[in-house]
């Protein structure tokens, strides 16, 4: 990484990106000091849209792969600043966004596999490097995705009453409900304490039973929908704060599919629904989560 | 020349929030140990060797740890919702429903 950082560190939630690049320096040789930053890997160049900090993007081609890239200035992009930067969700989203603009761009218009989210190299070199070290790995990838969208399948379900949650605080822990347990038996009366204990095991259970349902309902979805399409994904379940709703998410799953059972595979992931179920269909989207390869 | 705000993901260490914010942590740790000491009473009731004396003993002190609990939510201004720690890959500390 080069020592002469010639602009200042980042200032949190700057929208402005170091100094305005001059605009003869973009097709020729990179200004020393800055970096390159990959956007995807496809097999041909293509005009595409500005990059991160709206500057152009070029192409890099090598071994019959074209890498689409962009200039960064290395105060942002170093190794150092970038642990401060990625820090800032405003600074994140302003590159996610661009990221996105320039994969989903060239995503439309060809074969495409996109590379993870600021991926940056010292120079144009190094990523001719990399294109003919993976060459394989690339090729392999592209011929995977070829004719080929990913979508997006979302199940939610309707978290069950409060009054079966075992929350702490739980205001009504003291009002005698008719033993909520199943086995509890007559006698109980004048025994709080067995009851709150009976009342708990029944909203374990009830808890534990819901639980493995909804495990049951999220694999056979998935499978289904694997099942159609050329491959399967499932991601980690968001968080219900992160979308403001209160269902609780079953399935995250990405899969990717041919062009030509698109409306096939909508209509499945329609037909899974229901039942308490709801199922959201998003895409079609660049092939993301069956294109990240590790640049090792 | 204005301060610009701290970006989001950072920890403030302002004095007001971090005696609220260790109270949560430290209720969080208490409410965790008191949910795996209910269990255990549950399991052990189920299998059966507990007298009828002990379920009682031990129902009525885990309700009244529970209502404790509540009790100091309420003086701190926290929801049973907000007594959790999300641990990334691993999930959250506590069942979220």
């Amino acid at each position: 990484m080069p020592d002469d950082l010639t602009c200042e560190p980042p200032a949190p939630g700057d929208p402005t990106w170091g100094p305005p690049v001059p605009d003869d320096h973009t097709w020729g040789p990179p200004v020393p000091g800055d970096l390159t930053y990959l956007y995807a890997v496809a097999r041909e160049p293509l005009p595409c849209p500005a990059g991160v900090g709206d500057t152009p993007v070029r192409t890099v081609t090598r071994a019959g792969l074209v890498a689409y890239v962009s200039s960064v200035p290395a105060c942002h992009f170093g190794e150092e600043p970038l642990r401060r930067s990625l820090e800032d969700l405003d600074w994140l989203a302003e590159t996610a966004r661009a990221h996105h603009r320039v994969v989903d761009a060239v995503a439309r218009a060809t074969t495409t596999a996109p590379v993870r989210l600021v991926t940056v190299y010292e120079d144009d070199a190094q990523v001719a490097e990399l294109l003919e070290r993976r060459a394989t790995a690339f090729t392999d990838v592209l011929t995977q995705v070829t004719g080929r969208r990913e979508w997006g399948v979302k199940a939610y379900t309707t978290p069950p009453e409060p009054s079966a949650a075992t929350s702490p605080g739980t205001r009504d822990t003291r009002s005698t409900q008719a033993c909520a347990g199943s086995g509890g038996g007559a006698g109980q009366g004048g025994r709080p304490g067995t009851a709150y204990l009976h009342r708990r095991r029944a909203s374990l259970r009830g808890r534990e039973q819901a639980r493995k349902q909804a495990v049951q309902r999220a694999d056979h979805i998935h499978r289904a929908l694997s099942a159609l399409a050329a491959a399967g994904r499932r991601h980690r379940a968001q968080d219900p704060r992160l979308s403001g709703r209160d269902d609780i998410m079953l399935l995250n799953g990405a899969y990717l599919v041919d062009e030509t059972r698109t409306e096939e595979f909508t209509a499945l992931a329609e037909k899974l629904g229901g039942d308490g179920v709801e199922i959201r269909v998003t895409g079609p989207w660049a092939p993301y989560s069956f294109t990240v390869m590790e640049p090792a | 020349m204005e301060v610009p705000p701290p970006p989001r993901w950072r920890l403030s260490t302002d004095p007001d929030t971090v005696e609220r914010d260790l109270t949560r942590l430290v209720l969080t740790l208490v409410e965790l140990v008191r949910q795996l000491v209910e269990r255990q009473c549950v399991r052990r009731m189920e299998q059966g060797n507990l007298t009828d004396e002990q379920i009682e003993v031990l129902g009525v002190t885990l309700m009244r740890l529970e209502e404790a609990m509540g009790d100091l939510c309420d003086r701190f201004d926290l929801t049973p919702d907000q007594l959790n720690l999300d641990l990334g890959p691993l999930g959250t500390l506590l069942p979220t429903q």
